[in-house]
């Protein structure tokens, strides 16, 4: 009794731990190569179909963001005083602009390949930086850092950072701002951007 | 030749005049700014949709890859004497001679520039400008506005793009040319000018246009990216703001209160 006691205690000590402790650098830079060389390099070099590679997009980007982590924070302070069903449907549309946001640029990475660069620590205990940088044909490479984000051991996309320019922070500048002058609120916020995916 | 330099010299000082109070400003009340900002930048949409675009199109249509990079490669070697006079002014000797070097090099070998010789030789390009210098020199940006056709900008960078004028070698060429009269330099120098205006913006023709069809606000999404971009010039001998640094903070603690 007395046995199972201490591993119970060692397990919840350790557990405890856990929690606390960062996340495993390793861990999250071989995320970001797996998203990179397979996700990336490999799919936008592969001979398949277009309606096959955005397949293949799709499901990345559902597999590897956070689109629920990001939605939340590019609607900034009014993700408080969104309904429930606003909510949802903000997180809905802003994922499907997404998609199609980045399908469109996909050819920008055309025969570009990413060299990591180590990682940072975050302010945040369960997110890390992995730096990255893209070479270009022209002047320096082109920074690109990714927020990871540890949701208990699973790893997640939550920012993007191309030349110091974070993705989620533009986004939460246009939502945010839009929100302020537009009448209609988050509801108009949402009908223009479904508007977008047309 | 005497004519554009006075040009230029007005356009600085106008420019100068017209940020201070702005800028003296920015703490009382940034809506005005703000009212002028979109003013100003749906004048430049409004230029580009009907003017520039289609110009840059047309380019795009007349020319090759290849030659578009040529093109890109002559202005940029145009610009190496800005970087060889501004490393100099942030005490950097040694970077001020590679970029000296990259101009010799590219500008004979490299066939006026349209060919990087020297980056295949090692002497990597390593830019940097009047903007730089004055950021080491600890010189506040300031607050982000639109300039007429040239678009985001601060006072700091305005003053780096006028400084850059003088050092830049189209206008050092346009001033000891032997050829032509003052209408023939006034051509040469507004032509060089154009169509490196031209080159730029036809590389943006994707980008612009996917940013502008996904925004709700593309005033705001461009001002916020600018802004974040510029963070990266290190003021005063300093790295840098990271993307944390920039007022970001990703923790939703005190959002969750649901």
């Amino acid at each position: 009794m007395k046995k199972l006691f201490s591993v119970l205690f060692a397990s919840l000590l350790f557990c405890a731990t856990n929690a606390q402790a960062d996340v495993n650098p390793a861990k999250a830079e071989e995320f970001i190569k797996n998203v990179t060389t397979q996700g990336i390099e490999e799919l936008i070099n592969s001979n398949v179909s277009d309606a096959e590679r955005n397949a293949r997009f799709t499901k990345l980007f559902n597999q590897d963001l956070d689109l629920d982590f990001i939605g939340k924070f590019v609607l900034g302070r009014y993700w408080r005083t969104a309904t429930p069903k606003q909510r949802e449907e903000f997180i809905d549309v802003y994922r499907k602009l997404n998609i199609k946001t980045w399908s469109e640029r996909f050819n920008e990475f055309k025969g570009k390949h990413f060299e990591f660069l180590g990682t940072e620590t975050s302010k945040s205990e369960d997110q890390i930086f992995v730096n990255t940088q893209v070479p270009m044909q022209e002047g320096a490479p082109a920074s690109v850092k990714w927020r990871v984000k540890d949701n208990n051991g699973t790893m997640r996309i939550v920012d993007i950072i191309i030349e110091n320019v974070s993705l989620a922070q533009t986004a939460r500048s246009e939502y945010t701002s839009y929100i302020q002058k537009s009448p209609n609120g988050i509801d108009g916020l949402i009908q223009d951007l479904k508007a977008k995916l047309k | 030749m005497n004519k554009i330099s006075k040009f230029l010299g007005v356009l600085l000082l106008a420019s100068a005049a017209q940020i201070v109070p702005v800028w003296a400003e920015e703490n009382a009340d940034d809506s005005a700014l703000e009212s002028y900002n979109r003013a100003m930048f749906n004048f430049n949409a409004v230029a580009d949709h009907f003017v520039i675009k289609p110009v840059a199109k047309g380019y795009r249509a007349i020319t090759t890859e290849f030659i578009r990079e040529r093109v890109r490669n002559f202005y940029a070697n145009l610009k190496e004497p800005v970087s060889v006079v501004n490393h100099t002014l942030q005490g950097d000797i040694a970077d001020s001679g590679k970029s000296l070097g990259r101009f010799l090099i590219n500008s004979t070998l490299g066939l006026l520039g349209t060919f990087d010789v020297a980056s295949g030789w090692g002497i990597k390009k390593n830019e940097t400008d009047f903007d730089k210098t004055l950021a080491a020199w600890c010189v506040p940006d300031g607050p982000f506005f639109i300039l007429p056709i040239f678009g985001p900008s601060t006072p700091r960078a305005t003053t780096g793009m006028a400084a850059d004028a003088f050092t830049g070698t189209t206008y050092w060429t346009g001033y000891f040319a032997t050829f032509g009269n003052d209408v023939e330099k006034y051509s040469f120098y507004y032509g060089i000018t154009a169509l490196g205006f031209v080159s730029m913006r036809e590389e943006k023709i994707e980008f612009l246009d996917n940013l502008t069809a996904n925004s709700v606000d593309p005033y705001s999404t461009i001002k916020s990216a600018y802004i974040q971009n510029r963070l990266k010039i290190g003021v005063c001998g300093k790295a840098g703001a990271s993307a944390e640094e920039a007022g970001y903070d990703f923790d939703f603690d005190d959002m969750d209160d649901e």
